[in-house]
């Protein structure tokens, strides 16, 4: 984190392209003062909207940090995203109505997702019969309503039209990553009905990271960080 | 119906909604369950299950457990009441949301104090579920209207308010959305101090800033005397929270902000900083206007109501490129009817006063945009286009280009004179009144189309605003027009229901079909003599109207058309004459002394174009006429007027002495 104020304010300076030694750039580094409490929640607004209770408990537990939502929401958010993730998406939507009725009643698109999730699910256990009648019955009111719903439901029937599934053109919603799609499309929802941010503010503060190193590039030369899991400063003048 | 859930597979939804009655309550709890998973997000599974009548069958379940008292017994047994509790009201709420018949439904079965009860339950999952249903019946129009004049109602509004659960405080919210109306509301809740708990809420969760910042807006609008109050509260705390919220992260948070300074800006616009602030909610509703859900929907709503008769911000969202913005999406965004509405209607906005947002459009090639939107299957699309299309054909420059009067733009035009919707059937013929001025000598086009015919018919219609709406576009179709027009104008309508016109009994289709006579006798000699045909039935139905009539304009239009006659040939003048005075009687005054001494400039100029247009001094018959016009004192009064205030009656004044001597 002081990495990257300490760079923005060297990007709004506008200095023509210099060197900075490490040693200076250390120096300067410890200048900028970062308070504990705010790394620590920065740390525990990872966990929860990540959803790792029990490393959230023995963080909370640890260092004193509350977190901004009742932990005991995670573990439900957690298992309707497992569910998703493991096929069960009957049993996922039924958990969302549970936690908050009003997320899918309030969120055609995601509802149409799941849908068409548990479509895919019957169409992969070939239940072809099955999951025609689903989509019949459940799919096609949503595509009349929507165009692009439309859209996507055909390129799912489609799947029940090819021999080998694995090797056809939209053989993609057979994916684990289609699942994980439909799961963290879900988890947004839930956080953001929990008035949460639905993403973690760490990886954001990455990015800038690395917005700000490539900014700066232009205009000075100076120790960057190359290694993000490691933090590393390299030796400028090494390169 | 086959069951559409397989895995859940339980029979027909009939037998599911039979089993709600259940007498035991697992089976009336696993129904519920069922019924709920099925609904949700599901629109039409909710109306097949209102259809088979659902509703009610859960509103029971919900008051049979409520009034179980609970407590006692057993702990599974209780533990059951409270999931039908929380699962009755799940179903109710869903069944509100977003489907007007549901609503309705859940507001007839009786369920809303059932629904209120659960508020004040021990049990916080209880109390979640009862204030979320409770929020989406709030949220729709049919939702009954909470009475805040009530002094119970508003502690219990307070008491919502102070709620520590987010789902109360929201619910309290909604209500005030839905609710407050009148002046009388707002100040009863101003003083009641709800403006402070909304205050304090912006500074909560999301979903508690996004519902207070729409209640604030509804307190404040139109409301001149608790905006200010509101606004000046701790040094202005509540406005400098909704101005930094217009930069929030949200999309939906910086489009309620920027509607809630709207709203401000409106009723008292010194609390915007000028124009400063409202250039940039221009550049924040249009920015929201590229989100792809119902916030860019609704923004270009706001943009209309901010920009809506003023010219000066018209201009400022010219600048900021909004013509082309809105013309994008225009081209984008059909496939969304709300969305393609909201643009219409912000372009119908932006190009009402200024003639360069209007090029602006035609150069975009967005005009054909706009017409075909005339033919769009949704009636709001239909009736934004036709507002739209009258904006554009205010100008001169288009009208004398001929833009309108093609049959691309008449012929949906004059089909939606039948549409069932009357708001349909005003705006068209509030865009046909603009286009059939046209200068050219395209009038004829319009005549071809069969527009004549149509609106003549719509004068006779039941709703007095449709005919005064038709009548007024047959005078702009007049206007100026030649014989042949005039002719057609005058067979369609006919001479004997245009006098009836003229008696109407509201005084708006009066005055409108006055101002018809009066173009259509406007010009040549043979023009006069339209309002001669049937034995002169049109003019004796003029002076008539005039004897009684109590509104300046409803005179002015008759003077006027009067005016026109007179200066027809020497029976004609002389019919006018003896209009003037045939309806005095013995003790009563001509109506044109009445109208002399008039407080309204342009019925006392209107009365002295019809004295010089008698007394014209080259024409037969003058002096006789002047001479019984000085016997009723009426050459008396006009020399008296050399000091009127107005210049206009001062000229016409002059020019009528340059007449008689």
């Amino acid at each position: 984190m002081a990495q990257v104020t300490f760079l923005v304010k060297l990007i709004m300076r506008g200095s023509s392209k210099k060197v900075i030694t490490k040693e200076d750039w250390e120096k300067r580094l410890n200048d900028v003062k970062i308070r504990k409490e705010d790394m620590n929640k920065l740390v525990m607004n990872f966990l929860v909207t990540e959803g790792f209770v029990d490393a959230a408990e023995k963080f909370r537990k640890e260092s004193g940090t509350e977190p901004d939502i009742d932990l005991s929401t995670i573990t439900d958010r957690m298992a309707v995203k497992k569910a998703v993730q493991c096929g069960n998406v009957e049993d996922a939507i039924e958990k969302v109505n549970d936690l908050n009725p009003e997320i899918l009643d309030t969120n055609p698109q995601l509802f149409f997702h799941l849908q068409q999730q548990r479509l895919i699910e019957l169409i992969r256990n070939g239940k072809v019969e099955e999951a025609l009648e689903f989509a019949q019955e459940e799919l096609a009111p949503r595509g009349e309503e929507n165009q692009s719903f439309l859209e996507e439901l055909e390129r799912t029937v489609a799947l029940l039209a090819f021999e080998d599934v694995s090797n056809c053109p939209v053989g993609d919603l057979l994916d684990m990553s289609q699942r994980l799609k439909t799961a963290s499309e879900v988890n947004a929802a839930i956080l953001t009905s929990q008035s949460h941010e639905k993403d973690p503010k760490l990886p954001s503060l990455l990015k800038m990271l690395v917005w700000a190193q490539n900014q700066l590039d232009e205009k000075a030369i100076y120790p960057r960080i190359k290694d993000l899991s490691t933090a590393k400063l390299e030796d400028p003048s090494a390169s | 119906m086959p069951s559409a859930s397989p895995s859940t597979s339980s029979g027909r939804p009939a037998d599911l909604v039979s089993r709600l009655a259940s007498p035991d309550r697992g089976a009336r709890l696993r129904a519920l369950r069922e019924l709920k998973n099925q609904i949700i997000g599901n629109r039409t599974k909710k109306l097949a299950y209102l259809k088979l009548g659902a509703v009610p069958a859960v509103a029971a379940v919900l008051a049979d457990a409520s009034d179980d008292g609970g407590g006692d017994g057993d702990g599974s047994c209780c533990c059951r009441r409270h999931d039908l509790l929380v699962q009755s009201a799940a179903a109710l709420g869903s069944f509100a949301c977003g489907v007007d018949a549901g609503v309705r439904a859940v507001v007839d079965a009786g369920a809303l104090p059932w629904l209120r009860r659960l508020l004040v339950s021990p049990d916080e999952k209880v109390v979640d579920s009862g204030a979320r249903s409770l929020k989406m019946i709030y949220q729709s129009k049919l939702a009954p209207k909470y009475d805040f004049l009530d002094h119970q109602n508003l502690e219990f509004l307070l008491s919502l308010l102070n709620s520590k659960n987010d789902n109360v405080t929201g619910l309290g919210a909604s209500i005030i959305t839905h609710s407050c109306q009148t002046s009388a509301e707002q100040w009863a809740l101003y003083e009641a101090g709800v403006f402070q708990k909304l205050v304090d809420l912006i500074g909560g969760s999301v979903s508690q800033r996004d519902a207070s910042l729409e209640s604030l807006t509804a307190i404040i609008r139109n409301n001149h005397e608790v905006t200010p109050k509101i606004l000046e509260f701790e040094n202005g705390r509540a406005l400098n929270l909704i101005i930094k919220f217009t930069i929030d992260k949200s999309p939906r948070t910086r489009l309620l902000a920027c509607a809630c300074l709207i709203a401000v800006s409106k009723t008292s616009s010194r609390y915007v900083e000028g124009i400063e602030l409202e250039s940039k909610l221009i550049y924040r509703l249009l920015e929201l206007l590229e989100d792809p859900g119902q916030v860019g929907d609704e923004a270009s709503f706001a943009l209309s109501s901010l920009i809506e008769e003023k010219e000066d911000l018209q201009k400022l969202a010219f600048e900021a490129n909004a013509i082309n913005k809105l013309c994008f999406h225009l081209q984008n965004g059909l496939s969304c009817p709300k969305r393609l509405q909201g643009i219409l209607l912000a372009l119908a906005n932006i190009c009402s006063k200024l003639e360069i947002c209007r090029s602006k459009l035609l150069d975009l090639q967005a005009f054909d945009l706009v017409s075909d939107a005339l033919r769009h299957d949704c009636t709001d699309i239909r009736v934004a286009a036709c507002i739209c299309l009258r904006s554009l054909s205010r100008s001169v420059k288009n009208l004398s280009a001929g833009y309108f009067m093609n049959e691309t733009v008449i012929i949906p035009l004059l089909q939606l004179l039948h549409d069932p919707s009357i708001s349909v059937q005003l705006a068209a013929l509030g865009a046909i009144s603009n286009i059939v001025i046209d200068f050219t000598r395209r009038k004829s086009n319009f005549i071809h189309c069969g527009g004549v015919k149509l609106l003549a018919e719509l004068s006779m219609a039941m709703d007095p605003v449709v005919r005064s709406h038709s009548l007024r576009a047959l005078k702009n179709l007049t206007f100026l027009a030649d014989r042949k027009c005039k002719e057609v104008v005058l067979s369609e309508i006919t001479a004997s229901s245009l006098a009836s016109l003229i008696r109407d009994p509201e005084s708006a289709v009066q005055e409108q079909a006055l101002a018809l006579v009066r173009n259509l006798v406007d010009g040549c000699v043979q023009s006069v003599d339209y309002a001669f045909t049937e034995n002169g039935i049109i003019l004796d139905a003029i002076g008539r109207q005039l004897q009684y009539a109590s509104k300046a304009e409803i005179g002015i239009q008759g003077m006027y058309a009067l005016s026109n006659i007179a200066s027809g040939s020497k029976v004609q003048k002389d019919a006018v004459m003896d209009q003037l005075f045939q309806h005095g009687g013995m003790n009563t005054q001509p109506f044109i002394m009445r109208f002399l001494h008039s407080n309204d400039n342009q019925l006392r100029t209107a009365s002295i174009w019809v004295l010089i247009n008698l007394t014209t001094s080259y024409c037969p018959g003058a002096a006789g006429r002047v001479l019984k016009l000085r016997n009723a004192g009426i050459i008396l009064q006009l020399k008296s007027m050399t000091n009127d205030p107005c210049l206009d009656v001062k000229v016409v004044q002059k020019i009528y002495h340059l007449n008689v001597h």
